[in-house]
């Protein structure tokens, strides 16, 4: 789900910005860290979730805002000046159609139709938004081949990730960001494709996370799970790899059914990759059933369907594959989550 | 012999060669005299110099050789400013095609003459009237040229050439244009009044009929004057 | 029979040629201009659409701009696909002269609506700097530069450096722009909120005129939407009165080579008379004659328009590879190739050249099928034909429609009227041309010596020849001298006026075009505060939109004592103060004529913040700004606008301080003055004004120059034609012993007689066509007024040397008339 922060900090030539880094020992106070921190490098509000329609069929839905930070013209008064940038991506994933349907957004923020809130949960990026009302989150995204509109009711409270937020990201202890999860929200809303709007239900996992330093020189990509277990718990999970394949970091928090949390040290989680998949466009593999385990949890992923790929590299230049997955849990159906595959097109070089 | 006055109109030893030295000569030697009343008629093919002798005679060109002396004057003396002068004083003209001014009436074309030699406007036009009266045409003396028939713009002409009571009268072709009727009461005009006016008269033409109206005849031929006999044809 | 013809013709060749020259002016200047137009109108549209890329809709701004807060409102918009914000300007590079147009993207939002506009960095985020710019290839050929170099970009007094970031490869081929980040282009404009459109795709099922016309209900006033063709048109609009000026000059020449082509058939079938009755004699019909007659004047038509098609594409693109496509017009700019040119334009002005000449030809051929053969054979029957010529009922008509057309106002913005009437007016003066020659030299006393007398006969007998051959010349010395009047007037009249508005002792003139250029508050002050200086006055050039009908007028924003305007604006109207509560406007006359304002007319001005109403105070005559312009006081704009910056300064020095010293003092306190930024005296500024004046004016004088030529050489081809043809008659008269020099001198004084008669009815007409041109044309195209000044002695000298080169002609004529033999002329027949 980083991959492209990924690609806008590996893009970047040192600046003469200085970015607060994170540092472990403060306290996320809410709503404030809903909103956005500007000051920092980059920051998302990643929503992921599994919706079903009246006929039953199993969707993916994603919704995603990312903030970064340039360096660039802050001195310029001009309130078109490009210091903070906004992105947005939305997708679907559904069997039936065999691949994802995507759309891109992305606009400076401050003028008209990109604003992004530093008091609550309030970002908007011409006509899609991700807001909080109430008690409640309100999502849509309005794209060419599909639109969503979204009502998100959490059922159960924050998980903050790492220590008290802070998570670190590599051996490095700069190597951190601020990052809290709110899973098992529930949704309901509507899908709209090809003209044809239908009423979903399902459940919906949120993130967000900022930071100034994140990822280790090394690193070519990682992979992340969040997964709404069907036992009202959550389980979220990363590692970041090294170009030669061995792992350089991984992390991850599992709140079980009861609502304790258990936090995992990097040798802690263990990936295994059950079987790949190869694109037939760009003849890339990626690991799409996976079995992870931590102490005290296993969980076998199969795909929902197998090409979840993005290929954005006509706009980003990136490419990953990002998919709805489910989870069994001793043979049994465990819960959906959503899975992010990143840097198996090689070493990005942009 | 004796009694007989100083001729008006002598030419002697006349020669023109056209285009330079080595030329065509069109005239070589050519004598001639004509006194008061004298009337000469002379003839010749087309090209044979008759319209150079007259143009010569007339003083608008001048001779490569010999002399043409009008009233006793030589003519190989004087600018153009004085041929001019003579020209206006002592020369009348008629020619094949009329040659009246268009935008001048009757009247005004007669009298041009008596205008260019200066004559006070009375006297000019008295003169203009006598003429007409002449010539038959008092009554035409408003008429513009273009309401004239042919006979009656020769008389015009005719009367133009003598109004100013001119020594020499030159007349090249005068009948060319004219029927038959039209062209023997020009002739006889012509000759009449050359006769009462006392002046001399030059006529060329290649008509014998119109010849005959003269004294006598010349031919020219090979550039030089030849007397016919009798005007016989 | 037809070889008898075109022997007849042969002898005619001298004049046919002028004919055909006279001809392919017309159709060259004709049709090169409207080459030039059609590149400079074409690149101006062009370079608008461009600009807005594949933009279904295009919502644009003053020159001000529009509040950028629209932007977000447009965006947001659910008919509205993509929303791609613009700000527009012209800057100044240091090391090349001129200006160079600059346009701010949001590469995001540009991407969707005109990605070709977008520059291919090397470094993706290099389209977001601030200090990176972006060329297009044929501007960086033009520059030398190559794209890692650095250009400086003027910003108010000091120069910025950006460096070449890419090309804008998408960009047409000769296209000239740089494109920065819209953010770096506020800020180098100081153009903080302001946007100059906002280009639109719409979402899919949306139609674009329905939608435009709902959405410009709810734009604040001066912002208007509309396709981005309709925004070139209304871009070729301020340029129409030059253009149609133009052509009707070039209309001109094509109607004086009507008329030259007139006089030569006329004067042909004249001198043909009895060949052409031999014709029909021999069993031509009369009709075929008609048809034969009128085809001779058509054929000349076509090889002078062929000609002229030539002439006038080789023209075009001299011209263009010269001067740009703007002619001398400031307005108007480009540097375009020279397209090949459309078919059918091409064949408009064939058929305009070849009607011109066969209309000039109608009047011969119908009195050549007309006359009686068997009268024509005879000579003397000249006259005869002519005098149909002379009924004087159709030139009164048309002196009397003239009339009536003066009083008509303009039609679609255009005197279409008044030049109707000026072609109605030398018309009917022509057609009555000849009966007016007859009754002044019936009215002459006939005097003088026998050659005088001799050539008024002949005149007062035949006035007709004469007459004709008149026609082109009193044609182009009409208009030639009521051009001359107007520009004369108009240049008194702008010199007098640059006395009252530039009255101080030195001026910094800073956004003359070029946005980057201004002075801010802090500049002003330092300027203020110089010791030389007694008292110095601001003044803020922007662009306001009064409607949505008519494009930005200039807003001119300056410190003046609103009590007493008149000294420093060139009042046309009195002063009436406004009400208590109310602001002060004064408005050029432009303003009042197009937006039919009067003094005392309340007006509601497009600012971002409403103030005090304001009301028309006063008109004033404005010659800098063809597109209308207002002014306030800089005090209230500035409450108004938010803006406080000035683009010049009018300083007056303390006594005792030079224009010189002031200027030192200027630029030392300035430190940063650019070389390009102007620092100039009153002097310089007016004879810079006045240069560029003549040189706007120096292609209509060649116009004129080239016609009067022909129009001249006309008259002296109809005059050498008509001596020539009375040989007999000189010889006769030589016969009779009229001498040569009297010959000549009845021809001189005819000629004088009748050539001084043309020119002082040229003369006359031409003074009556420069009231209209003064008074009506400029007035109804321009919008402004003038004072009648007449050049008396230019006019004079220009007439003597017209009537001089006719004397010589005929004194030429006459002594080829009268050679050697001019006396055995009287045998022939």
């Amino acid at each position: 789900m980083l991959l492209m922060i990924l690609v806008l900090l590996l893009a970047r030539p040192a600046l003469a910005v200085d970015f607060p880094p994170v540092r472990p020992g403060a306290a996320l106070t809410f709503p404030r860290d809903h909103g956005a921190h500007p000051a920092y490098r980059t920051e998302w509000w990643y929503l992921t979730g599994m919706v079903e329609g009246p006929d039953g069929r199993t969707l993916g839905v994603q919704l995603t805002f990312f903030r970064s930070r340039t360096g660039l013209q802050e001195d310029n008064p001009s309130a078109f000046a490009p210091a903070q940038l906004l992105f947005a991506h939305a997708a679907i994933a559904d069997a039936a159609t065999g691949r994802l349907l995507a759309e891109q957004r992305s606009a400076r923020a401050g003028v008209g139709l990109a604003q992004v809130s530093q008091a609550d949960l309030d970002v908007t990026l011409g006509g899609w938004f991700l807001r909080r009302s109430g008690q409640v989150l309100l999502a849509r995204a309005q794209a060419q081949a599909f639109s969503l509109d979204l009502q998100l009711v959490p059922a159960a409270p924050l998980l903050a990730q790492g220590r008290a937020g802070f998570s670190r990201k590599g051996p490095v202890l700069t190597q951190a960001s601020w990052y809290y999860s709110w899973p098992q929200l529930t949704v309901r809303g509507t899908l709209q494709r090809a003209g044809r709007s239908v009423a979903v239900e399902g459940r919906a996992w949120l993130d967000h996370e900022w930071s100034s330093a994140l990822l280790d020189p090394r690193a070519v990509g990682w992979d992340w799970l969040g997964v709404n277990l069907v036992d009202g718990g959550a389980l979220m999970l990363f590692q970041i790899r090294s170009g030669d394949g061995s792992r350089l970091w991984a992390g991850g928090a599992w709140r079980d059914a009861g609502g304790s949390t258990r936090v995992f040290q990097p040798g802690e989680v263990e990936f295994t990759v059950r079987r790949r998949w190869r694109s037939p466009r760009t003849r890339l593999e990626y690991p799409v059933a996976l079995r992870v385990r931590v102490p005290g949890l296993v969980l076998e992923l199969q795909p929902l369907m197998d090409d979840q790929e993005l290929d954005a590299r006509a706009s980003t230049g990136t490419i990953y594959w990002e998919g709805l997955v489910r989870a069994l849990r001793q043979g049994q159906a465990g819960g959906w989550g959503y899975l992010e595959l990143t840097g198996y097109g090689g070493r990005l070089n942009l | 012999m004796l009694a007989r006055p100083a001729p008006l109109l002598v030419v002697e030893g006349l020669t023109r060669v056209y285009g330079g030295p080595s030329g065509r000569p069109v005239l070589t030697g050519v004598d001639l005299t004509l006194g008061s009343g004298d009337y000469l008629a002379i003839m010749g093919e087309s090209g044979a110099g008759k319209s150079t002798l007259l143009n010569l005679v007339a003083g608008l060109e001048r001779p490569d050789s010999g002399t043409v002396l009008l009233a006793g004057q030589s003519l190989g003396g004087l600018s153009d400013a004085a041929l001019a002068g003579l020209r206006c004083r002592e020369i009348g003209f008629v020619f094949q095609a009329f040659h009246l001014l268009p935008y001048l009436n009757v009247s005004q074309n007669v009298g041009l003459p008596l205008l260019l030699g200066g004559v006070p406007r009375r006297a000019a036009r008295g003169a203009v009237d006598a003429i007409l009266e002449a010539v038959g045409l008092a009554g035409r003396a408003e008429a513009m040229p273009r309401e004239l028939s042919g006979g009656e713009l020769q008389r015009v002409a005719v009367a133009r050439a003598l109004v100013h009571r001119p020594r020499l009268v030159l007349a090249d072709e005068p009948t060319g244009n004219l029927d038959a009727r039209a062209g023997a009461q020009v002739l006889e005009l012509l000759a009449r009044c050359i006769r009462e006016q006392g002046g001399c008269g030059l006529l060329v033409t290649h008509s014998r009929h119109a010849a005959a109206t003269a004294d006598r005849i010349l031919v020219l031929a090979d550039g030089r004057l030849t007397e016919t006999v009798g005007g016989a044809c | 029979m037809l070889g008898l013809w075109w022997r007849g013709l042969a002898s005619l060749r001298a004049r046919s040629l002028l004919s055909v020259a006279a001809i392919a002016l017309g159709v060259a200047l004709g049709f090169g201009v409207q080459l030039l137009h059609g590149v400079a109108v074409e690149e101006m549209s062009l370079a608008v659409v461009r600009l807005s890329g594949d933009a279904d809709l295009s919502v644009t701004g003053p020159r001000m701009g529009l509040p950028e807060g629209l932007y977000g409102r447009l965006a947001a918009l659910p008919e509205v696909a993509a929303a791609s914000p613009v700000l527009q300007g012209e800057v100044r590079l240091q090391g090349h002269p001129g200006h160079f147009p600059l346009l701010g993207l949001d590469a995001f939002q540009a991407q969707a609506v005109q990605p070709r506009l977008v520059g291919r960095p090397r470094e993706r985020l290099d389209l977001l700097r601030g200090d990176r710019v972006f060329i297009t290839p044929a501007l960086a050929a033009e520059l030398g530069e190559h794209t890692e170099g650095t250009l400086r970009l003027q910003q108010g007094l000091a120069y910025r450096e950006l460096r070449v970031a890419g090309e804008i490869a998408g960009a047409a081929p000769g296209e000239r722009l740089l494109v920065v980040d819209i953010a770096a282009a506020q800020q180098l404009f100081h153009r903080f909120g302001y946007l100059s459109a906002v280009h639109l795709r719409l979402a899919p099922g949306v139609s674009a005129p329905e939608f435009a016309r709902r959405l410009q209900a709810e734009l604040p006033p001066g912002v208007e939407v509309g396709s981005p063709a309709a925004a070139g048109q209304r871009q070729a609009a301020l340029s129409r009165a030059y253009r149609v000026n133009l052509q009707v000059l070039a209309l001109v020449s094509l109607f004086t080579g009507g008329l030259l082509v007139f006089s030569t058939q006329a004067l042909s079938v004249l001198a043909r008379r009895p060949q052409l009755a031999l014709l029909r004699v021999l069993g031509l019909p009369a009709k075929r004659l008609l048809v034969l007659v009128l085809a001779e004047g058509a054929g000349l038509g076509v090889l002078g328009s062929a000609l002229g098609l030539l002439a006038g594409w080789l023209l075009a693109a001299a011209l263009l590879w010269r001067f740009g496509a703007g002619l001398g017009n400031a307005s108007l700019s480009g540097t375009g190739s020279l397209p090949w040119p459309e078919p059918w334009s091409a064949l408009v002005f064939l058929l305009l050249g070849t009607a011109a000449a066969a209309a000039g030809s109608l009047a011969p051929a119908l009195e050549a099928a007309r006359m009686e053969p068997g009268r024509a054979l005879k000579a003397g029957d000249e006259q005869r034909m002519l005098a149909p010529l002379q009924h004087p009922l159709p030139g009164l008509a048309a002196l009397a429609v003239a009339v009536l057309l003066l009083t008509l106002p303009p039609l679609g913005g255009l005197p279409i009227f008044a030049y109707a009437a000026i072609a109605l007016l030398l018309l009917g003066s022509i057609v009555l041309l000849p009966r007016a020659l007859a009754a002044t030299l019936a009215f002459l006393p006939g005097h003088g010596g026998v050659p005088e007398r001799l050539s008024l006969a002949q005149l007062r007998a035949a006035p007709g020849p004469a007459g004709i051959g008149l026609a082109a010349l009193v044609a182009s010395v009409a208009l030639a001298v009521s051009m001359a009047v107007m520009v004369d007037s108009f240049r008194d009249s702008l010199a007098e006026w640059l006395e009252v508005v530039l009255p101080a002792d030195l001026y910094l003139r800073l956004g003359e075009g070029a946005d980057g250029s201004f002075l801010d508050s802090l500049a002003q002050r330092r300027l203020a505060g110089l010791p030389g200086v007694a008292r110095v006055e601001f003044l803020r050039t922007t662009q306001i939109l009064l409607d949505h009908t008519h494009p930005p007028v200039t807003l001119l924003a300056r410190d003046f004592p609103s009590d007493r305007p008149q000294a420093h604006l060139p009042l046309v109207s009195g002063f009436t103060p406004p009400g208590p509560g109310e602001q002060a406007l004064f408005i050029s006359e432009y303003v009042a004529d197009v937006f039919a304002l009067r003094v005392g007319d309340r007006v509601k001005l497009p600012l971002p913040l409403a103030g005090l109403p304001f009301r028309v105070a006063g008109v004033w005559r404005d010659y800098a700004r063809q597109g209308g312009a207002l002014v306030l006081d800089r005090a209230v704009y500035a409450r108004l606008a938010g803006d406080t910056d000035a683009t010049e300064a009018r300083l007056w020095g303390r006594p005792g301080v030079s224009a010189a010293l002031l200027a030192a003092q200027v630029r030392e306190c300035l430190g940063s003055l650019p070389s390009q930024g102007e620092l100039v005296e009153p002097g310089e500024l007016r004879s810079f004004s006045l240069r560029l004046f003549d040189r706007t004016f120096a292609v209509t004088y060649a116009l004129e120059a080239a016609a009067i030529l022909i129009g001249l050489a006309g008259l002296s081809g109809s005059l050498a034609a008509q001596v020539l043809a009375r040989r007999r008659e000189f010889a006769l008269l030589r016969h009779l012993g009229l001498r040569r020099g009297q010959v000549l001198r009845m021809l001189t004084s005819g000629t004088a007689l009748v050539t001084g008669f043309g020119l002082a009815l040229g003369c006359l007409l031409g003074l009556l066509v420069s009231l209209i041109l003064v008074h009506v044309v400029n007035r109804q195209s321009f919008h402004w007024s003038m004072d009648l000044h007449v050049p008396w002695a230019g006019l004079a000298l220009f007439l003597a040397v017209l009537l001089g080169s006719a004397l010589a002609t005929a004194a030429w004529a006459g002594r080829q008339a009268l050679g050697r033999e001019v006396l055995r002329s009287v045998r022939e027949d």
